[in-house]
């Protein structure tokens, strides 16, 4: 147990018996919960869990775009008493169609109320360390499916976030690209201490990338095991002890949510 | 003659038309309120109106709006613009450009707004650089519709007593002396400064259309 000092200090975000159920003119559907967990700050913890688990709904309540029926999320503020800066990255289709992608990222800091210069800088720096620099003035729809990710991502993270929640984000992406902007975002978390909630249903992504994970049962979902992921890094899709952690975390996998 | 007259009240109804769209788009109190109004006015004719537009403005014209009664008698092209005309072509323009931007508003996605609430904007700034960016295809195609409604109100309206300009005035004209030659003609004019107004508007609205429909 943390001391009560310790846990300020630590602490990115505490959820404490959420739950969720939605209402709706077929019946209710109980999709989530209740669900307690805690995250230290710079932790990657992975959500997996089978579609319709209440992974989104999850993410969504802790992004404060549902009100959850009971239970509490608390995101400390900042060392300064600012208000926390939460990023989130969508499925996909979230970037705005009408705007360049400097516009998109830009957007942002705007609303932040940033000095042009200042925003001007930040933006192109966050471009060039996603390798979007050369489509800075081109629209959405220009761009691959892959490096719209890339961009929805570059626009959350240039808001420098204390806890990006990230769902699904390359799920749409063919197996490939996917696998790329893993490795993108792994050297992207490397350089700074964002803690990150990612939510997927792939197993492969969630050993590659996180810290821990945390596997959702059948709806309503709940954490049916929680494990820390003990594989060195940097991580290799290739290795054998890659393989084998992954394999077997398919078979507890597989036993766990098929009821 | 008929071209400022469409222009003139085309632009008072989507000066008009667009706020009150957006607003009724946005609010759900404002769209209750007004949508009663609209939806009762919405099917009254213009040409219907004409009748009491004439009643209620007279034969007051622009020029003695802006107070320069010494034009009066002069050749000028604020005469020609009737107050009672103008009223109509506003009515004829506005439901469609009302109802064009109420769909616009309505139909962004849910997506975009969450997301930039998430970015941390505001609701002045989400308004205006998501909800109105989203809306344009549709407001523009509102803007198409009122347009042609009022060129066909016009035409109309220039062809009942008490006009003596216009291309509507021409057709009747034409009509009465047997020139059917020139009736013809103007027809065809008509026709095609219709098609040249859509045409102009879609061109406009062409690149926010394209934006939207190639969105992933």
């Amino acid at each position: 147990m943390f001391s009560e000092v310790k846990k300020d200090d630590m602490t990115a975000l505490k959820v404490i018996n959420l739950s969720k159920t939605y209402r709706e003119s077929t019946g209710e559907v109980h999709a989530l919960g209740p669900v307690s967990f805690e995250m230290e700050t710079g932790e990657f913890l992975c959500f997996l869990g089978p579609t319709g688990c209440g992974k989104t709904t999850l993410l969504r309540t802790i992004a404060g775009l549902e009100k959850p029926d009971t239970g509490k999320v608390i995101i400390p503020s900042r060392s300064g008493g600012e208000e926390p800066v939460i990023g989130y990255v969508f499925q996909q289709g979230a970037l705005f169609p009408w705007m360049s992608i400097f516009a998109n990222l830009e957007f942002p800091l705007k609303a932040k109320k940033i000095v042009k210069d200042s925003r001007r800088e930040k933006v192109e720096s966050m471009l060039e360390m996603m390798g979007l620099s050369s489509f800075a003035s081109s629209y959405p729809h220009q761009l691959s499916g892959g490096m719209q990710q890339r961009a929805a991502l570059a626009r959350s993270l240039v808001m420098e976030p204390d806890l990006l929640l990230m769902d699904e984000p390359f799920s749409s992406l063919d197996t490939r690209t996917s696998q790329k902007l893993q490795e993108n975002l792994r050297d992207l978390l490397k350089k700074a201490s964002t803690t990150v909630l990612f939510v997927t249903h792939n197993i492969e992504e969630a050993v590659y990338l996180a810290g821990e994970i945390i596997v959702l049962g059948h709806r309503p979902g709940r954490i049916v095991r929680r494990e820390t992921i003990d594989l060195s890094d940097p991580r290799s899709r290739v290795s054998e002890s890659f393989t084998e952690y992954l394999v077997s975390l398919r078979k507890t996998f597989e036993s766990l949510v098929s009821d | 003659m008929s071209l400022v007259r469409v222009i003139l009240g085309f632009s008072l109804a989507a000066i008009f038309g667009i706020p009150i769209g957006l607003l009724m788009g946005a609010s759900v109190h404002a769209r209750k309120f007004l949508s009663l109004m609209v939806e009762m006015a919405r099917p009254l004719s213009a040409i219907a109106l004409l009748p009491l537009s004439i009643i209620i403005f007279k034969a007051r014209t622009f020029s003695q709006l802006f107070g320069l009664e010494y034009l009066r008698y002069q050749k000028n092209l604020l005469n020609e613009m009737q107050l009672g005309m103008i009223f109509i072509l506003f009515w004829g323009g506005v439901f469609p450009i009302i109802l064009g931007t109420i769909q616009g508003v309505r139909s962004v996605r849910k997506m975009h707004l969450e997301a930039a609430r998430i970015l941390g904007a505001g609701k002045l700034s989400t308004f205006r650089h998501v909800i109105i960016p989203s809306a344009l295809p549709d407001i523009f195609h509102g803007l198409k519709l009122g347009i042609g409604r009022c060129w066909m109100v016009i035409i109309a309206a220039e062809m009942l007593p008490g006009t003596n300009s216009g291309i509507g005035y021409l057709i009747r004209y034409s009509y009465q002396l047997s020139r059917y030659d020139i009736m013809l003609a103007s027809i065809v004019v008509v026709a095609f400064i219709g098609a040249l107004f859509s045409k102009g508007l879609e061109s406009l609205g062409e690149r926010s259309l394209v934006l939207r429909s190639k969105e992933r």
